[in-house]
């Protein structure tokens, strides 16, 4: 990549004897917004802490517009950081705390007027300057946490969590705020999160994270379409996991059954298989493009689709999302035997290590 | 006085929850026959005390001959008054500021840092409000008296040594009062104001300090009315013309008493009193005490 703008090498970073974050690589452009995803305590903020400085890598670099910003203090850093708690002075005004940054530069007045205002009025709070924190509802502090992140012209804009406190309704909403803030103001931007919808929402590219190592680095249709191992298969998305032997480059075995599988795979062994639940369907248990019978547990309508538990030989539990028009799921009960079918662009197999295995069309069509 | 007056306000609010669920019962009975016999055993000292400073009468009798407010008027005829409450409050101020110098610092660390010492710092910092004030008092004065001897200087009466002695005993409150508040902030609003620019000393003067004004203020009166009210420890090194007004008013009381005592008595209460309800406003004193 020729146009990096933050560079981050075999990032790691101990605490005693265990390691919080392992060996990171990233490298992110100017004006884009990745987020790192994964799920708690796998150290994205531990990340994220290290590049604004608060807390000091045990390994790796961290790379601004080529600058190494190893042993910089976070006052001279120029990130922006919005902190999970919103961390607003309590003591000062919002216009006060959107200042903040600029009187320590020893801005001109009339610059921190013009700024104030001009931040204020991106997050529509122009109304509320004089007001303190407490007078401000959630969604109203997040507002001035970003306002007074953003007054500084930060090279890059970190944010921890930033929606994690507002109710599920706005939230929505302020992630749209905020990617159309960051875009308009040609930001770089790393955010944090372990909501899933969030981070496909926002995020120009993704970071997987799980157990402090990168699981894969990529734009949300990469992940999803091309999972670099089960843990990002499972984690974005859902999809559905079942573990058998294959034999023959086409079939997998698992106990008391054969799958018959829409690729031809190179390899053998125990291996997993990955079927997202809205791409496969279900059909009647003799229909030849079953590739396996399972035994219906349970189908739910949930408005956008039905949701169907199955079942398999093994007692792995499958789930399906059948559409709800036209679907067939509604002709079976609880108890019945149906068949499961997906084609191969649908199908995702896995060696023994949790690496993705390349599929060719099956030799026989 | 001030204790009384602060174990009261501590019965009060140890009190107030068990209004919300009171039931007829024996139980409860005798905890409301206690509680009302604590609060009259601690009141009518205080009462009686404000009632004889109206008496007319010089030498106190029953029932008095007359009313009047009159010893209030007279309050400068108390031997030395003016020196004793001059002085209490110039040591008790001083002794204020001092320790907030050394508190405010001393809970900052204990709170912020782990350092080699730091148990052993905790301990020094908190063990004077374990040890009796008399015993403090002595081990001063023994330490003082060594001193002047070596030294042939003068210090017995002095106010730096009043004022180191009363830091003995006010730093510990200081350090207890901001650290309990140090312990409830949000750490990143500090890392906050590093990330916009503040560099260490900035974030302390514009955001951990002024964050800690609750902590601050409580600390400071409450340092200001154990130093004013101090009998124990002061008793050792006070020297003839040289006293505070709690002890000008009980060695008054080894002669005579009389409704002009009892009125000087009401005055200290009366300053212990407004400031103990300013701290009110700062602190739930049940809380710390
Ligand atoms: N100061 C610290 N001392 C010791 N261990 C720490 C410290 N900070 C974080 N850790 C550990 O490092 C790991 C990663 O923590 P981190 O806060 O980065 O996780 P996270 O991905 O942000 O999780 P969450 O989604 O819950 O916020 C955790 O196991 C945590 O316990
Ligand atoms: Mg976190």
């Amino acid at each position: 990549m020729t146009d990096t703008y933050l560079r981050i090498q075999g990032l790691t970073k101990r605490f005693g004897a265990s390691v919080a974050v392992r060996d990171v690589d990233l490298d992110v452009r100017q004006g884009e917004l990745v987020v790192l995803l994964g799920p708690s305590g796998c150290g994205k903020t531990t990340t994220l802490r290290m590049i604004a400085g608060f807390v000091e890598a045990s390994e790796g670099r961290i790379l601004l517009e080529g600058q190494d910003y190893a042993g910089l203090p976070p006052y001279r850093r120029e990130m922006g950081m919005v902190f999970q708690s919103y961390a607003l002075f309590p003591h000062m005004t919002v216009a006060q705390n959107v200042t903040f940054g600029l009187r320590m530069r020893k801005l001109p007045r009339p610059e921190i007027e013009a700024r104030l205002a001009e931040t204020l009025d991106m997050v529509k709070l122009s109304t509320m300057a004089e007001r303190y924190p407490r007078q401000l509802s959630g969604g109203q502090q997040q507002r001035v946490a970003l306002a007074r992140a953003l007054a500084i012209r930060p090279k890059v804009l970190l944010l921890d969590e930033p929606l994690s406190n507002l109710d599920a309704n706005l939230r929505q909403q302020v992630a749209r705020e905020i990617r159309a803030l960051q875009r308009a103001a040609g930001l770089t931007a790393l955010m944090v999160t372990h909501d899933q919808d969030e981070a496909m929402m926002m995020a120009d590219r993704l970071v997987v994270m799980s157990d402090g190592l990168v699981q894969q680095v990529g734009t949300q249709e990469e992940l999803y379409e091309r999972p670099a191992n089960t843990f990002v298969a499972r984690f974005i998305g859902h999809s559905n996991l079942i573990r058998g032997m294959l034999e023959g480059g086409e079939r997998l075995v698992i106990p008391g059954a054969t799958i018959g599988l829409a690729g031809h795979y190179d390899s053998s062994g125990d291996c997993t298989l990955a079927i997202r639940p809205e791409r496969a369907r279900i059909c009647a248990p003799d229909d030849p493009a079953a590739r396996i019978t399972a035994k219906v547990e349970d189908a739910t309508y949930v408005g956008a689709h039905v949701e169907v538990l199955l079942v398999l030989p093994d007692s792995t539990r499958v789930i399906l999302h059948d559409p709800t028009d036209g679907g067939a799921a509604r002709r079976f009960a609880p108890g019945d035997l149906a068949g499961i079918a997906w084609d191969l662009a649908s199908e995702r197999l896995f060696d023994d290590a949790g690496a993705p295995l390349a599929a060719r069309s099956p030799v026989h069509a | 006085m001030a204790s009384m007056a602060t174990a009261e306000r501590i019965g009060k609010a140890a009190a107030a929850p068990r209004v919300a669920h009171a039931r007829v019962s024996v139980a409860g009975v005798l905890v409301w026959a206690l509680i009302v016999t604590g609060i009259l055993a601690m009141a009518v000292p205080l009462v009686m005390t404000a009632y004889i400073s109206f008496f007319r009468d010089a030498v106190v009798v029953f029932p008095p001959s007359g009313y009047s407010s009159s010893w209030y008027t007279r309050i400068m005829e108390f031997p030395r008054f003016g020196d004793a409450l001059g002085t209490s409050l110039r040591i008790a101020a001083m002794a204020t500021l001092g320790s907030l110098a050394l508190g405010i610092p001393a809970s900052l660390a204990l709170v912020r840092y782990r350092f080699i010492g730091r148990g052993v710092l905790n301990v020094l910092l908190l063990s004077p409000l374990t040890v009796p004030g008399v015993v403090i008092g002595l081990s001063v004065y023994v330490a003082v008296v060594e001193t002047e001897i070596a030294t042939e200087f003068p210090l017995i009466g002095s106010d730096i040594v009043l004022v180191l002695a009363h830091l003995l005993i006010t730093v510990p409150w200081v350090v207890r009062l901001c650290v309990a508040n140090l312990v409830g902030l949000d750490r990143s609003i500090e890392e906050a104001a590093a990330n916009l620019g503040a560099r260490p000393w900035s974030v302390l003067w514009r955001v951990t300090l002024p964050m800690m004004r609750q902590g601050i203020v409580a600390a400071a009166l409450f340092a200001f009315i154990v130093s004013f009210e101090n009998i124990e420890m002061t008793l050792f090194l006070i020297a003839p013309g040289q006293t505070t007004l709690p002890i000008s008013i009980l060695q008054y009381l080894e002669y005579k008493v009389d409704p002009l005592v009892a009125a000087v008595v009401m005055v200290q209460t009366l300053v212990i009193a407004s400031l103990l309800l300013l701290l009110d406003r700062y602190v739930k004193l049940s809380r710390i005490v």
